[in-house]
């Protein structure tokens, strides 16, 4: 079970995040949309630990993490909650230095301390699913984006994450592509993985999520089944954005 | 104007152009101590009288002691006048006048040290004395190991600090550094004796009979006498030495004083390169070493430690960087000795040069270190990495290869940097070159053999650079065809 209760975070004057409640149950997909500068990013980086949140709680898979906390404490759940959130960032950040296998096994080895035969074989695994086996022992700077968005998957899913965070995941694909990462995500679903994945595109969204959550200035302003809220929005600023995004 | 120029010149006095080195160069000459634009010394009066006595005016030309005869073939003065010896090798290359002065060596040790009491007895202790001198020539004849200075001064300061064990030197200078010194004693009485002649260029033969007569000329009158005595030199072998001349009789014996000669040998000197090239590849390494170690906490303290070690960093960064090593390397060897920490010349060059290079090194590193994208730092954080593990297995072997040509870059020129350490007396290929290159007049030739010694350090290791940048690079663009499937 995935819980967010108020969840509050500000830079300096500027509040970001206005209180974002929202729960998922495990096993499905959430989409956040919004317009550039609603919080969604923000939303994303409290969920793995990256920026320290203000206010609120989040619950992920018996970790709580809640502001308040003394530092040292706060540190250790943090630390927790990022062994239970993988995250494939928009831009990958694949370790350059690192081949493929070894981008995928290095958290497992030295943070789980998972011995290195086995870490292996479960990222050929991996691989074999994502359909990047072939490029085992290639660096990622010869991996073309589509190629090295499916290696950062490996490597989120290689540390079994209770959460997979995706950010923008279809900003450097062609359309042919968008629709087989559709595809590869669903059947992780179908394999007992749960989602958050902020995206632009309704089509693919429409395609992969159960839920969709709307944020606006900071604010959750619509949270529904991907059918309702996409095809029959509630919200007059649902409506609004869904019409600008056709 | 040319023309009056002209007549100026002509009419003017003729001048001797003298060379001399002024550094620690008492009694011979100095920089007076009450008056400090002004040059002192028994030589200097000397040299003075004798000018008076050619009717010239004395032009001193300040020089160094190492390099006096190549000055002195290069015409940047007419003659030498500095305690010098004719021995047989310089005989090669310059005109010596008649003998002025009959000097001894003097054997300096500890007040407290009572194994040494003759040169007898330092068979296997380190003595110091002034390079390419009579007294160098001689320990080197007796095999006694030696080091040489630049100057007494930092001979008998040595010897002080237990750097080394007794020091030999010319009893002049003896005279005037160690006598007052407490805390030294002279270890026997004076030994050997050998002469002081004025040096001059081959085939300035009418300069060399003016200066000779000027010569007899001043030890007849007495003139030479008095300046000796003013001096506290005058003695046994002066009388000994004027009496004839002064009876009016030219013969002055001089075959049955000591003119140690050594002939210049290419063996031998190719294996003390070998020697000083050791030497210089362990400084080198050591203080590579240092600096690649040091150099990263400085570099992380500076990056994102907390304001005072901040501060601390870039302070340590800025000193380092912003004076010479050459003074860095001074302090470090006579600075610290009054702090009582007198560390052996070639221990202060390695630190010295690693507390040095490690300020550039932070430098490189911090560059490489900020050159990583955050995301790198993110992406592992994201996957449950401690900062540190992040560290020391994401961002440093990334950062290493951005690093890798400069510090490559740096090394070159640290290992040529190395040479500073002459001034603190270290054998190394610098002052190596410098002392056999003098010795023997073959500057071209050695200067060629040093700097193939040189080479044969620095290209392999530019070498292997470069191989390893390779092979680093080959990974990361590694094309899809040549990947294994």
């Amino acid at each position: 079970m995935i819980r967010v209760i108020d969840l509050r975070k500000r830079f300096g004057d500027n509040e970001i995040l206005k209180g974002i409640s929202f729960e998922m149950r495990p096993q499905t997909v959430l989409g956040v949309i919004g317009a550039s500068g609603s919080g969604k990013s923000t939303l994303l980086r409290c969920l793995n630990g990256l920026e320290t949140i203000d206010g609120g709680t989040i619950e992920c898979d018996g970790v709580r993490l809640e502001a308040g906390l003394s530092t040292a404490e706060y540190r250790r759940r943090v630390k927790e909650l990022r062994l239970k959130v993988g995250t494939v960032f928009q831009h990958f950040y694949l370790f350059p230095h690192l081949s493929v296998v070894g981008n995928i096994i290095e958290a497992p080895v030295h943070v789980l301390r998972s011995a290195k035969k086995k870490a292996e074989t479960e990222a050929f695994e991996l691989l074999e699913s994502v359909g990047m086996k072939q490029a085992a022992r290639r660096y990622p700077g010869s991996l073309s984006g589509g190629e090295q968005q499916r290696v950062a998957i490996a490597r989120a899913l290689a540390m079994h994450p209770a959460l997979l965070l995706l950010d923008e995941p279809t900003s450097a694909l062609d359309p042919r592509r968008i629709n087989s990462l559709r595809a590869l995500l669903r059947t992780f679903v179908d394999r007992g993985h749960t989602m958050i994945i902020i995206s632009h595109s309704m089509g693919f969204l429409g395609g992969v999520s159960d839920n969709i959550l709307f944020m606006e200035g900071g604010v959750a302003v619509e949270y529904g089944p991907t059918d309702e809220v996409l095809n029959s929005p509630q919200d007059p600023r649902t409506k609004d954005f869904l019409k600008q995004a056709e | 104007m040319w023309l009056i120029f002209f007549v100026a010149t002509a009419s003017a006095q003729k001048v001797l152009r003298w060379g001399a080195d002024p550094s620690g160069g008492a009694p011979y000459v100095f920089t007076d101590p009450a008056n400090p634009d002004q040059y002192i010394g028994y030589e200097k009066e000397m040299v003075d009288a004798l000018a008076q006595a050619m009717g010239r005016r004395a032009e001193f030309v300040p020089s160094d002691w190492q390099t006096l005869v190549s000055a002195l073939q290069r015409n940047s003065f007419d003659v030498i006048v500095n305690g010098l010896e004719p021995t047989g090798d310089r005989a090669q290359q310059i005109l010596f006048s008649k003998p002025y002065y009959i000097f001894q060596l003097q054997l300096t040790v500890r007040r407290d040290d009572n194994r040494i009491n003759s040169i007898d007895d330092c068979k296997n202790r380190i003595v110091g004395t002034l390079g390419n001198t009579a007294a160098s020539r001689l320990l080197e004849q007796q095999g006694i190991p030696l080091r040489n200075y630049e100057d007494p001064v930092g001979a008998y300061r040595d010897l002080e600090l237990k750097r080394i064990d007794a020091v030999v030197m010319d009893v002049p200078a003896e005279a005037f550094y160690a006598r007052s010194n407490s805390r030294l004693r002279p270890a026997g009485p004076p030994f050997t004796r050998g002469l002081y002649v004025i040096g001059l260029r081959k085939g300035d033969l009418a300069l060399k009979a003016e200066v000779d007569a000027a010569i007899d000329k001043i030890i007849f009158d007495g003139t030479l006498e008095t300046i000796l005595k003013k001096w506290g030199l005058w003695n046994d072998a002066q009388v000994e030495f004027q009496a004839p001349i002064r009876a009016g009789t030219q013969s002055t014996k001089v075959e049955e004083y000591t003119s140690t000669t050594t002939t210049f040998n290419w063996r031998e000197a190719l294996w003390r390169l070998t020697r000083a090239a050791t030497v210089t590849v362990l400084i080198a390494l050591g203080s590579m070493v240092i600096a690649v170690v040091l150099g990263l906490p400085l570099a992380v303290g500076q990056w994102k430690g907390p304001a005072w070690v901040r501060a601390f960093c870039t302070l340590y960064v800025e000193f380092f960087r912003g004076t010479p090593v050459l003074v860095q390397l001074l302090f470090l060897y006579f600075g610290l000795p009054v702090i009582g920490i007198a560390m052996p010349g070639w221990l202060t060059a390695l630190v010295g040069l690693g507390l040095n290079y490690a300020a550039y090194e932070s430098q490189v590193y911090r560059a490489s270190l900020e050159a990583i994208p955050n995301g790198q730092w993110e992406a592992a954080y994201s996957l449950g990495m401690s900062p540190v593990l992040a560290f020391r297995r994401i961002i440093m072997p990334q950062a290493f290869r951005i690093a890798l040509p400069p510090m490559t870059n740096d090394f070159v020129s640290l290992f040529k940097d190395t040479s500073v350490a002459f001034a603190i007396s270290v054998w190394e290929l610098a002052t190596a070159y410098r002392e056999l290159a003098n010795a023997s007049g073959q500057f071209l030739l050695l200067g060629l053999a040093v700097s193939a010694f040189y080479l044969a350090m620095s290209l392999p290791m530019a070498h292997l650079a470069r191989r390893l940048e390779r092979r680093m690079s080959n990974r990361a663009t590694e094309r899809l065809e040549e990947a294994p499937v």
